[in-house]
């Protein structure tokens, strides 16, 4: 994602431009859908919230402020506080009604999955569970660090400084894909 | 300050506001801290930089379709503005119409208001006007018809030798009508007026038109030994009789 297609991005959605929300799809859907997935962790659920996310986005589009965030941590916001109430009114709906099985069985997308995927998903791995779990918990599950700290039975301090070196970590392995990126380029 | 700073960065401000969920407080002190301090700018930025990359990691292959159900949904979104609009400047016109209307609705009640204190004034009025003729009319009546009204045959005298009056007088009911049977012709610029004299004072009485007050009963202020007076004066009448053109007196 280069930063030129964000800048493109954020000015046509400043015109209310059609083309934002196509170039917005293909940029960052999948992103966002995986995100919308591992807060409501059903796909239907999450197909709606993408839904409702870019619905949001095209109502707030005015509303972006590029100085105060990056394109992609103001879709990030949207489409997390779109899940989380999701997941809320849902749990609300099931406390009422008698309890239905949700179906486990996920739909396996058409497209398949995309090799650069591949590369994060091990990626992924690369980070320690122990900061993953951390990170997880906070930026999907809408945990604040005190609810963390109860939930996954760590201590708060825990919690704060396993954020910090699990961000850390994370810029290492940004870090080394990117370096990587740039070698496979450069050989290819 | 360097010291705000670090217990700003140990505490979780920065990073519930980069995912959205710190309170409006948070929010800012946190933009606050980040367009002050370039250490807070760039851990912020560092942290965006990160949280991409951690949410990339979990990205998913969206199901065919979605996008075009996206995509006319967000137009239909833009339509439905499009149709706010239209129905805002609908309801605009809407909201002026009622105004205007109301406006002229107020000033015709204001109207119908005033009219209707004008039409119950005038009807109050004719009904006082009504009393008082029912009461004249009353009193004539009992003035006729008691045989205690004594009848005075008025004649005049001089110019008003013609003038042919009746009086009746009842000194128990107190009441005193004339009847100006004949008014002679005067020149045009002379009239009948009539007096009264009430405990010593001389009441006007007005002038007695020609043909209207022919044959009409007129009430007479009554006292006890009242005279009674039919002067000629100028034409409209006079403030005070002229004692010299008395053509008639009835003393009653």
């Amino acid at each position: 994602m280069s930063t030129l297609i964000e800048r493109h991005i954020v000015s046509l959605l400043a015109e209310k431009d059609d083309r934002a929300i196509s170039l917005l799809y293909e940029n960052y859907s999948e992103t966002l859908y995986g995100v919308a997935f591992k807060v409501v962790k059903d796909e239907d659920l999450a197909q709606d919230v993408l839904q409702e996310s870019f619905i949001k986005i095209w109502k707030k589009a005015d509303s972006y402020d590029a100085s105060k965030a990056k394109l992609f941590t103001w879709l990030f916001r949207i489409t997390r506080n779109t899940a989380i109430d999701k997941l809320r009114s849902v749990n609300n709906k099931a406390d009422k009604e008698v309890q239905i099985d949700v179906s486990n069985v996920y739909k396996v997308g058409v497209k398949g999955i995309v090799p650069d995927h591949i590369d994060i998903q091990d990626n992924l791995d690369k980070i320690d569970p122990k900061y993953r779990i951390v990170l997880e918990a906070l930026f999907f599950d809408g945990m604040t660090q005190q609810e963390a700290s109860e939930e996954l039975d760590i201590p708060l301090g825990t919690i704060k400084s396993r954020l910090k070196i699990g961000l850390r970590e994370l810029g290492k392995i940004y870090g080394t894909t990117m370096s990587l990126l740039l070698i496979l380029n450069l050989l290819s | 300050m360097k010291e705000k700073v670090k217990i700003f960065l140990e505490s979780d401000i920065l990073e519930k506001y980069l995912i959205g969920d710190a309170s409006k407080e948070e929010s800012q002190q946190a933009e606050r801290y980040i367009a002050m301090y370039p250490e807070v700018r760039e851990t912020y930025d560092e942290l965006q930089k990160n949280l991409e990359t951690f949410a990339k990691m979990y990205a998913k292959n969206t199901p065919e379709g979605l996008k075009e159900i996206i995509l006319s949904s967000a137009k239909k979104e833009k339509m439905v503005s499009k149709r706010f609009y239209r129905y805002a400047v609908a309801a605009s016109v809407a909201v002026l119409v009622f105004a205007g209307s109301s406006l002229f609705f107020w000033n015709q009640n204001k109207n119908l208001q005033e009219e209707n204190t004008l039409v119950s004034n005038k009807i109050k009025y004719l009904e006082d006007n009504m009393k008082d003729q029912l009461e004249d009319m009353r009193n004539q009546f009992i003035v006729l018809n008691n045989p205690a009204t004594k009848k005075y045959e008025v004649k005049g005298k001089r110019e008003g030798k013609e003038l042919k009056a009746i009086a009746y007088i009842n000194p128990v009911k107190k009441l005193s009508y004339i009847n100006v049977s004949n008014v002679p012709q005067l020149p045009e610029n002379k009239c009948f007026q009539m007096w009264a004299e009430v405990n010593g004072e001389l009441v006007n009485l007005g002038v007695i038109k020609q043909f209207d007050d022919k044959g009409k009963l007129l009430a007479l202020p009554y006292a006890d030994n009242a005279v009674g007076y039919i002067t000629i004066e100028p034409e409209g009448g006079n403030a005070a009789p002229s004692v010299d053109n008395i053509v008639a007196n009835i003393a009653y």
